[in-house]
């Protein structure tokens, strides 16, 4: 029995000691053994050869087509006068009162059913869908058997990313974190030295790369001239939680959000000792003056780090990019927008957090094959004269979208959760009775 | 797994027949029942009046009743239902199928003919086979809306268009005649020269997803 224990114990050790010199040591001096390469390799080999016998199964149906450019539906995007007047052409014009049709309504439902059956929206809340299978279990909607080796290779991917993947992961994000709160509040209890904020932002940045090595990721930085400098405001598109670990692994920056309680609480807490980071009570982020105030004398002081706010305010799906709100917008200063696009190949980052909870999303996380993505720093950004914050938002919001690939859409994330406003339904009845009555004006 | 058979296309050839819908084309509209339904097996009224896009809509509620009412479900029962399966909004979608190639003349008219009739229900909320006054009425002021017309306007409008109704239905009606309301051969008549094909469907994509293994 005691050469059991012993033997487990002397196992655990050799395991630390590999992770530590394997991977946090190169982690927190920023340079890398080649082991990720390798293995990011082996899997785009794996998951090409697994697509390509997966297409030549079926090399005599349809071709594959591209689900993201395709609708449901195909629609006639006429305005609603051409489609009214088409419908009305073929019956004479009642003589007496508004010119009012019965047909009218017919464009109305017909569109309405379209709206039914897609509607641009609600697809953005839920998972991207894959062209082709990535040989997770999760994404398993409509594939039956093909061949044993593809099962097989199915199957080991279970094995290694539950078995071997996982714990490592797990072990290095719990190290990550409990280093981070170590660190920082170490670096708090120094005295104001100049090279205090240096050793801040060293140990904010290993800490973050320990726990960008937790998920996998493989992060390519795009352009890294325009990167945030002190005194601006970083702004990105929004996805899940992970973008600022991704955003951190390359610069410090200064968060900004809701105190929270438990773990989170204790993170925030403990970051907030080593550098300033904007955190608010609850009741603050109501009153919407004193966050504008705050975060305004933040980045007029020119020493402390960017600001890095996500105006979507909610988490997408990162297939587009939705309404920025313009609170952000309002602070004055320099923006710096920043694009963040993952690819679904490897595991869906998008946290649908009405389906999942952060800590099963975290697992589900570290269960993926990896995380790859890509960062691109955009040139930084004034507010035009004569522009006001809602146009300022908008031309930042297209300037990340069209950088990113992804759909620029002028609705709101907060329609995740709530409904939209009477004010649109009334915005089409006026468009629409304009027609009917003000047209016949003159027979009355 | 989480994820739901999105083999019913295949499942049920049944409904393949009923609707006219093909298998591919059934899929796509499973995902999005189970999209709006958070993948529960009903959707309710409240699911559909989720939908952002939908609430630019004037008639948004007429719509969304039109998928509860029960005499679009190709059965002679009248009235409504509470929540709908998959099934049930498979075949209120079948009425705005686009008419095929190969479809006969007749096959056409039974189309037109079914169009006419959804559109009918739409607009008869009693369900008593007439659009009367009152719900003529009600559907006018849906769409032009109440704060920039007054009553009167849109009473005015209803009133004309049910006489202009009246006079080519059933001309011979004396002034002291009371009008009770269009019924569903009226309704046949005012339209019938309407271009209703190319108005009143919705073109269906074939998109396919990936197969794998003999189907």
């Amino acid at each position: 029995m005691e050469d059991f224990w012993t033997g487990v114990l002397w196992a655990l050790k050799i395991w630390l000691y590999l992770i530590v010199s394997l991977i946090m040591i190169p982690a927190m001096f920023g340079f890398s053994l080649g082991i990720s390469e390798t293995y990011m390799t082996i899997l785009v080999k794996t998951l090409e050869w697994a697509t390509l016998k997966i297409q030549k199964a079926h090399a005599d149906e349809q071709e594959l087509k591209d689900l993201a450019s395709n609708g449901l539906i195909k629609r006639d995007n006429g305005s609603m006068e051409k489609e009214l007047g088409e419908l009305r052409r073929s019956r004479p014009k009642p003589p007496v009162g508004g010119d009012f049709t019965l047909s009218d309504s017919f464009y109305f439902t017909r569109r309405g059913i379209e709206s039914i059956v897609e509607d641009e929206v609600t697809q953005r809340f839920s998972s991207e869908e894959l062209v082709s299978w990535n040989l997770l279990t999760r994404t398993n909607n409509d594939f039956q058997y093909i061949s044993l080796r593809l099962t097989l290779v199915y199957g080991l991917g279970i094995f290694v990313r539950y078995c071997i993947l996982a714990p490592l992961r797990i072990t290095l994000a719990c190290i990550g974190l409990t280093w981070l709160v170590i660190g920082t509040s170490a670096v708090g209890l120094l005295p104001d030295w100049r090279i205090k904020s240096w050793i801040s932002e060293w140990v904010h940045v290993m800490c973050y790369r320990i726990c960008a090595r937790g998920l996998s990721a493989t992060i390519h930085y795009h352009n890294r001239e325009n990167k945030p400098k002190k005194g601006g405001i970083c702004v990105a598109n929004h996805t899940s939680p992970i973008d600022i670990v991704i955003l951190c692994n390359d610069g410090c920056y200064a968060m900004v959000g809701q105190v929270h309680g438990g773990l989170m609480g204790v993170v925030q807490r403990a970051m907030v000792r080593s550098c300033p980071h904007v955190w608010f009570e609850r009741a603050e982020m109501k009153d919407r003056h004193l966050v504008t105030k705050r975060l305004r004398d933040h980045v007029n002081d020119k020493k402390k780090l960017p600001i890095l706010i996500f105006p979507e305010g909610t988490c997408i799906n990162n297939t587009s990019v939705m309404m920025f709100k313009k609170g952000s917008f309002e602070i004055g200063g320099t923006i710096y927008p920043v694009a963040i696009k993952y690819d679904p190949k490897f595991g869906d980052a998008f946290w649908n957090s009405s389906k999942y909870s952060m800590v099963s999303y975290l697992l589900r996380m570290m269960t993926s094959w990896a995380l790859v993505c890509n960062v691109w720093y955009l040139p930084p950004m004034h507010q035009k004269e004569g522009e006001d914050a809602v146009q300022f938002a908008n031309r930042v919001k297209s300037a990340i979208a069209h950088q990113g690939g992804l759909v620029d859409l002028q609705w709101d994330g907060g329609l995740k959760r709530a409904k939209v406003k009477e004010s649109f339904k009334e915005q089409e009845q006026k468009k629409y009775s304009s027609m009917v009555v003000g047209e016949d004006s003159h027979s009355d | 797994m989480g994820a739901a058979p999105t083999r019913i296309g295949q499942q049920d050839p049944e409904l393949v027949e009923r609707t006219g819908f093909s298998p591919e084309q059934i899929n796509n509209l499973h995902k999005r029942f189970l999209q709006l339904s958070g993948n529960k097996d009903t959707i309710s009224r409240e699911n559909l009046n989720d939908i952002p896009a939908l609430a630019y809509n004037p008639i948004k509620s007429q719509i969304i009743e039109a998928f509860f009412d029960k005499r679009n479900q190709h059965d002679s029962e009248v009235g409504s239902l509470e929540e709908i399966t998959f099934q049930q909004f498979l075949m209120v979608m079948s009425h705005f199928r686009p008419p095929t190639l190969e479809m006969t003349a007749e096959e056409k008219e039974a189309m037109r003919k079914e169009k006419l009739r959804f559109l009918f229900n739409m607009h008869d909320t009693d369900g008593d086979g007439k659009i009367t006054l009152e719900e003529y009425r009600k559907v006018v002021e849906e769409l032009l809306s109440s704060g920039s017309i007054e009553q009167e306007s849109a009473k005015e409008i209803t009133d004309a268009a049910m006489l202009e109704v009246a006079s080519t239905n059933v001309p011979h009606m004396g002034p002291e005649d009371f009008y009770e309301g269009i019924t569903f051969e009226h309704f046949e008549q005012i339209l019938k020269g309407l271009e209703m094909e190319s108005r009143m469907h919705i073109r269906f994509l074939d998109t396919a997803t990936v197969h794998c293994g003999k189907s």
